[in-house]
């Protein structure tokens, strides 16, 4: 699928089964998904919930360990997590013991590129971070003390500050109210770099049930279905960069929402009227 | 309402003591039962001749050290059985065996190992205070939030590294559940222990609260004094617990 042939992240025939720890039941999460995403590319993996989407991001960070098939990173397979494939969780999972500019430091602090950045060259970066976020009157607070919106900016911080060759975004607009969530997607591209090339910018993969979110974040959205989940298909979103607001009444945008959605729509149906599915 | 309630809540206790020295004027002279008005002056008595005060602190400071070496090795032990399954594997069986002995029934051993002074009382300590640290500490890492590691890990942390910045910073909560009761099981078991060694040396200078209470009971028939001492225990383990907790409100401000 890459253009220019090496991808930075693929996933070749992965299948990814669990075993029920109660009733010894082996599900199977995800089967048979191939996927290579370029280096510069916005890649948004849109599905029901239950999926499995989250599942194909826990792999590629090397929390979770394939059962089968491959992925891999620049070519070479992923054994564990690493500095380099930097993760947002829905929950924002911040550091509740460490104020705002403490949790922005923390990868640089503790991780492994504490012993090549200085004290001195860290804090410059953190702040550097914590403006690009907009939370300069913050950086004091403890994340009890933000709002959703304030909390995710920050955990986005947290990850750009430690600068990942790869961002992975695991629904983390899903727990904001309609409004917030419009304005941190728009923030989010002007913060990925919409405006530079694509081989200045980071490469991102990015998790979310909701389709608008999609279409309006995404250079390509990949349409999962559940019961095991798979790709089902791709879409190239043509939509010029930079976007903002007005995108979202252009014919184009409303024209793809509506086919992916036809894609899904019975399975969200079936998954809503039955209580089916539950893990993301 | 809320400021009225200490209030109305001490009108019973006040009028019970009232009526019981007032029973008190009704018994013959000599009688054991110890009387308000003269406990009263027995604690004035002992706390202006500085025993009193002596005792608590030579306790204290026994039940300070006994703490701060089973505490400490709690802590870390208990930071690795939670975090290493191997180490729990090897450890709990040997930890939950002893668990049920009770810190006095090991006084035998203690004093014929270390005789009847400090090294002993610090030892029955030690043993009291390291049970609740070291099952809190365990129960602080095994709870400590999944998505917290996770984000480490994404941020390239490792495992000792997490350990240190996420495991034990999470962990801290539980670990001061586990020092307030350990404590509290410290002070308990050094007054039973110096109650039981005795005293040889007299109490007053060199003995601790319950050597001092040994003492009134065994050479004096002391009633009034022993309540002075059975008030000052109680008083002393309030104050300890109260001074852990806003330890513990300054330490964990987000807590």
């Amino acid at each position: 699928m890459g253009m220019n042939g090496a991808a930075k992240l693929a996933l070749a025939n992965v299948r990814k089964e669990f075993v029920v720890p109660r009733t010894n039941e082996q599900v199977v999460a995800v089967e048979d998904v191939s996927l290579a995403v370029e280096a510069g590319e916005f890649l948004v993996i849109v599905g029901p919930s239950g999926c499995g989407k989250s599942t194909i991001l826990n792999l590629l960070a090397g929390l979770e360990m394939p059962s089968g098939g491959r992925v891999e990173m620049d070519g070479r397979a992923i054994e564990g997590p690493a500095a380099e494939r930097g993760m947002v969780f829905q929950d924002y999972a911040l550091f509740p013991w460490k104020t705002v500019f403490e949790n922005v430091e923390f990868g640089l602090r503790y991780g492994p590129r504490r012993s090549t950045v200085g004290a001195g060259e860290r804090r410059e970066r953190v702040r550097q971070y914590i403006e690009l976020v907009n939370l300069q009157g913050s950086a004091q607070k403890y994340p009890h003390e933000l709002s959703g919106g304030m909390r995710q900016r920050c955990a986005i911080a947290r990850l750009l500050a430690n600068e990942p060759e790869v961002l992975l975004m695991d629904e983390p607009f899903a727990a904001l109210d309609a409004q917030t969530r419009i304005i941190l997607q728009e923030e989010l591209l002007r913060i990925w770099g919409e405006v530079r090339p694509q081989s200045k910018r980071k490469t991102v993969v990015f998790i979310t049930h909701s389709i608008d979110e999609a279409v309006f974040l995404a250079d390509r959205v990949v349409v999962m279905s559940s019961h095991p989940g798979r790709f089902i298909r791709t879409f190239e979103v043509d939509l010029a960069r930079p976007r903002n607001e007005t995108v979202r009444s252009d014919a184009r945008f409303s024209a793809l929402s509506q086919e992916i959605w036809s894609l899904i729509r019975d399975e969200v149906y079936r998954a809503a009227m039955t209580g089916d599915g539950g893990q993301g | 309402m809320t400021a009225r309630l200490p209030l109305r809540g001490l009108f019973l206790p006040v009028l019970l003591i009232a009526l019981w020295q007032v029973w008190g004027f009704g018994l013959p002279e000599k009688s054991r039962a110890p009387l308000p008005l003269e406990v009263v002056e027995a604690a004035a008595r002992l706390i202006g001749s500085g025993d009193l005060p002596n005792a608590v602190l030579m306790s204290l400071g026994r039940v300070a050290t006994g703490f701060l070496l089973a505490g400490s090795l709690a802590l870390v032990l208990g930071l690795l059985m939670g975090y290493i399954r191997t180490v729990e594997r090897n450890l709990d069986p040997i930890i939950e065996s002893f668990r049920p002995v009770a810190p006095i029934a090991l006084l035998p051993l203690a004093i014929l190992w270390f005789g009847t002074g400090t090294p002993a009382a610090v030892f029955v300590v030690a043993y009291a205070a390291f049970f609740p640290m070291i099952i809190n500490t365990i129960h602080g890492v095994k709870t400590a939030e999944r998505r917290l590691v996770q984000a480490a890990q994404t941020l390239g942390l490792s495992r000792w590294r997490i350990l240190q910045a996420v495991i034990l910073p999470a962990a801290l909560p539980a670990i001061f559940v586990g020092a307030r009761l350990s404590m509290g099981s410290a002070w308990m078991s050094i007054v039973a222990a110096e109650l039981a060694v005795g005293s040889k040396g007299g109490g007053g200078g060199t003995g601790g609260i319950g050597e001092m209470m040994f003492v009134f009971y065994a050479y004096y028939i002391e009633l009034n004094s022993i309540v002075v001492c059975m008030i000052t225990v109680g008083l002393v383990a309030l104050a300890i617990d109260h001074g852990l907790r806003r330890l513990q409100r300054w330490m964990l401000p987000w807590a």
